[in-house]
């Protein structure tokens, strides 16, 4: 990786030293074990920096390689080269995709909102690094849908990330629709939402597909606080796909849930890595969390690692994870009413997944999340 | 349907050993026997559960041992379970599984399917005549339902998809007096003439509403007595040693 040696030399000095506390992670590293991180680290990619831009108006967000082309009305784009990033976050390449970045981009977001975000990479075996700020205004609800579009980006390696700062009383909707092919380029995201009081973060994550690709995300709460987490994955052939989510109830009466569906094809490896954080300063909190998998692929394989660690008494809190197959005694129900085995295995999929991709309601955002599950799930 | 001298085990344990049952076309056959006697296993060998291995014997239906038929080829040949604990299916829509079945079983008779709207349009009709709540339309299969309202379901998919071999497994288990009345209501309105059902229960009550051809009782693994209603009166007066009674006498 000699392109990215050659630019830490200039970075920023303090995300520069948390990179250098962190370590670049290898197999040991606990959030990236069952990731095969090494080999994606080891390889020699062309490294690409974005430029700043003047983005013309338009329906979406559209950040081509890292250069925003487009902005919708309503949300105002900068760069930002002093950003003060999250140095309490937990993920090496979470300071290494900010050192790398000259900038971050910017969007403020004045008023509610609702528009499409979309990644657009065509470069090949290149290393592209870009980080993007969101900051929502008191009172207002914010909806974002990311999509990401990667043809032409065979063998390369996106290192991206969100950081977000919901405001007082407002609402961020964060709906990731991902879906990537074996050749594309691996993708890992790093992300720190920072929730403020009374505030609110949905973050409901689709991601679907035969390719690498890894979210780790930090979500803290302040008081009154609330997330709704959703993860919805759907991995094929050889894909190693997943999510590291560590949230933090730092302050009182915060509120977390969280639910990871996944379903593991052929010889795809899922990762949920979950773990919610309750310090004692964070009384009368309520955390749920849950991890479901179903493994279709005799080579399937699964990690769940469901985590709490609390210190305080004073809350309700529960965790659990299964994984397995379909229900047996289900299918058969189905087939003893004429349903076809086959048939009835896509039925209790769907039905599996229809949980979580029913919380979108009716609309285009459904539609495009639901097209996108049944072309990965019946190639 | 004829069942000649089927055995039949759950893991190592032999449950069903040498049943012959002539099930006649139209007629209602009811089974009864004590706990553990085999009844339920039969249920399950006809349609082909998982639990069960056929180690002998043949179930002759339409002319084919229907043991050689997967379950979802036995129920497209007409053949129809009502479980007794039917399971849950969160996510799974109630009327989009049971036109799901029926097109399924349109298609295989090369019948035009029914389109979303003929099929709404059925499911209401029959929801009302079961007394069900409407909502039990648009909600997930079983999911939630209480006892009573599962057993009404499974009316509701038989009186849908109208197979022609109807097996009830313990239909009138946990039911109120008026989930009995709507339920028997139902499979009476299937009789026909040439329906063929099987009703398997250890309750008196049910048949007071649907009036059976046959009874015959169930024990270790065999039929050891046929009779007609008049069966069912002896059982509740004196019980099933009564019926041990009568064969060790018989020579």
């Amino acid at each position: 990786m000699r392109a990215v040696t050659l630019s830490l030399a200039n970075a920023k000095h303090r995300l520069y030293e948390r990179l250098g506390e962190l370590g670049l992670p290898g197999n040991k590293t606990e959030q990236y074990k069952n990731f095969a991180i090494k080999p994606i680290l080891a390889k020699e990619y062309a490294f690409k920096t974005p430029t700043t831009s003047e983005p013309k108006e338009g329906a979406k967000l559209l950040i081509q390689n890292g250069v925003v082309l487009e902005s919708p009305k309503g949300v105002r784009v900068s760069f930002e080269r002093d950003f003060k990033a999250d140095e309490g976050h937990y993920d090496a390449l979470y300071f290494m995709s900010h050192v790398l970045a000259d900038f971050v981009i910017r969007l403020d977001i004045d008023a509610d909102a609702a528009f499409e975000l979309e990644h657009r990479l065509d470069a090949k075996e290149t290393l592209l690094a870009y980080r993007v700020f969101v900051q929502t205004a008191p009172n207002s609800k914010v909806e974002i849908f990311e999509t990401f579009n990667m043809e032409g980006s065979q063998n390369g390696l996106l290192l991206y990330g969100v950081d977000a700062q919901v405001a007082r009383d407002s609402t961020l909707r964060w709906i990731r629709n991902q879906n990537a092919r074996a050749d594309d380029a691996v993708v890992i995201g790093s992300h720190s939402f920072n929730v403020a009081k009374q505030g609110a973060l949905e973050l409901k994550t689709f991601d679907f597909g035969g390719g690498q690709a890894l979210h780790l995300y930090k979500i803290d709460l302040a008081n009154y606080a609330w997330s709704d987490a959703q993860h919805l994955l759907l991995a094929t052939k050889k894909a190693r796909r997943g999510n590291v989510v560590v949230i933090n109830h730092n302050e009182p009466y915060a509120k977390s849930v969280q639910e990871a569906r996944t379903i593991l094809k052929d010889e795809a490896t899922g990762i949920f890595d979950g773990k919610i954080f309750v310090s004692q300063a964070a009384k009368y909190t309520n955390a749920s969390q849950n991890s479901k998998a179903i493994l279709l692929g005799e080579n399937a394989h699964m990690y769940a690692k469901p985590q709490l660690e609390i210190y305080t008494d004073e809350l309700e809190a529960s965790h659990g994870s299964t994984i397995g197959q379909l229900d047996e005694e289900t299918l058969f129900y189905l087939r003893s009413r004429g349903i076809g085995l086959e048939e009835a295995r896509k039925t209790l999929v769907l039905a599996f997944a229809n949980v979580l991709v029913d919380t979108l309601g009716d609309g285009e955002i459904f539609d495009r999340v639901h097209a996108e599950f049944d072309k990965t799930y019946y190639v | 349907m004829n069942i000649k001298n089927l055995h039949a085990k759950i893991g190592d344990k032999e449950i069903l050993k040498g049943l012959d049952l002539e099930l006649i076309k139209g007629k209602i056959h009811v089974i009864m026997g004590t706990n553990g006697a085999g009844k339920s296993t039969l249920s399950k060998a006809i349609v082909g559960h998982y639990d069960v291995q056929t180690t002998q014997g043949e179930i002759i239906y339409k002319g084919e041992n229907i043991l050689e038929m997967e379950p979802e080829e036995r129920a497209l040949n007409g053949v129809f379970l009502s479980f007794q604990n039917p399971v849950e299916v969160a996510g799974v829509n109630n009327a989009y599984f049971l036109r799901t079945a029926l097109n399924t079983k349109e298609k295989h008779r090369g019948e035009k399917e029914t389109n979303a709207a003929e099929f709404l349009k059925l499911m209401r009709r029959h929801v009302e005549q079961l007394e069900m709540k409407p909502d039990m339309i648009s909600r997930a299969l079983n999911d939630g339902f209480s006892g009573g309202e599962k057993k009404r379901n499974e009316i509701l998919q038989m009186e849908i998809l109208k197979p022609d071999v109807i097996i009830l497994d313990e239909i009138d288990s946990g039911l109120d007096i008026d989930a009995l009345k709507s339920v028997s209501e139902g499979i009476n309105r299937m009789k026909d003439g040439e329906r063929t059902f099987l009703v398997i229960t250890h309750y008196s009550r049910i048949l007071d509403y649907i009036h059976p051809d046959y009874v015959h009782i169930l024990q270790d693994g065999k039929i050891v007595k046929t009779g007609g209603p008049e069966l069912v009166k002896i059982l509740e007066a004196e019980g099933y040693q009564a019926i041990q009674k009568d064969l060790q006498c018989e020579p």
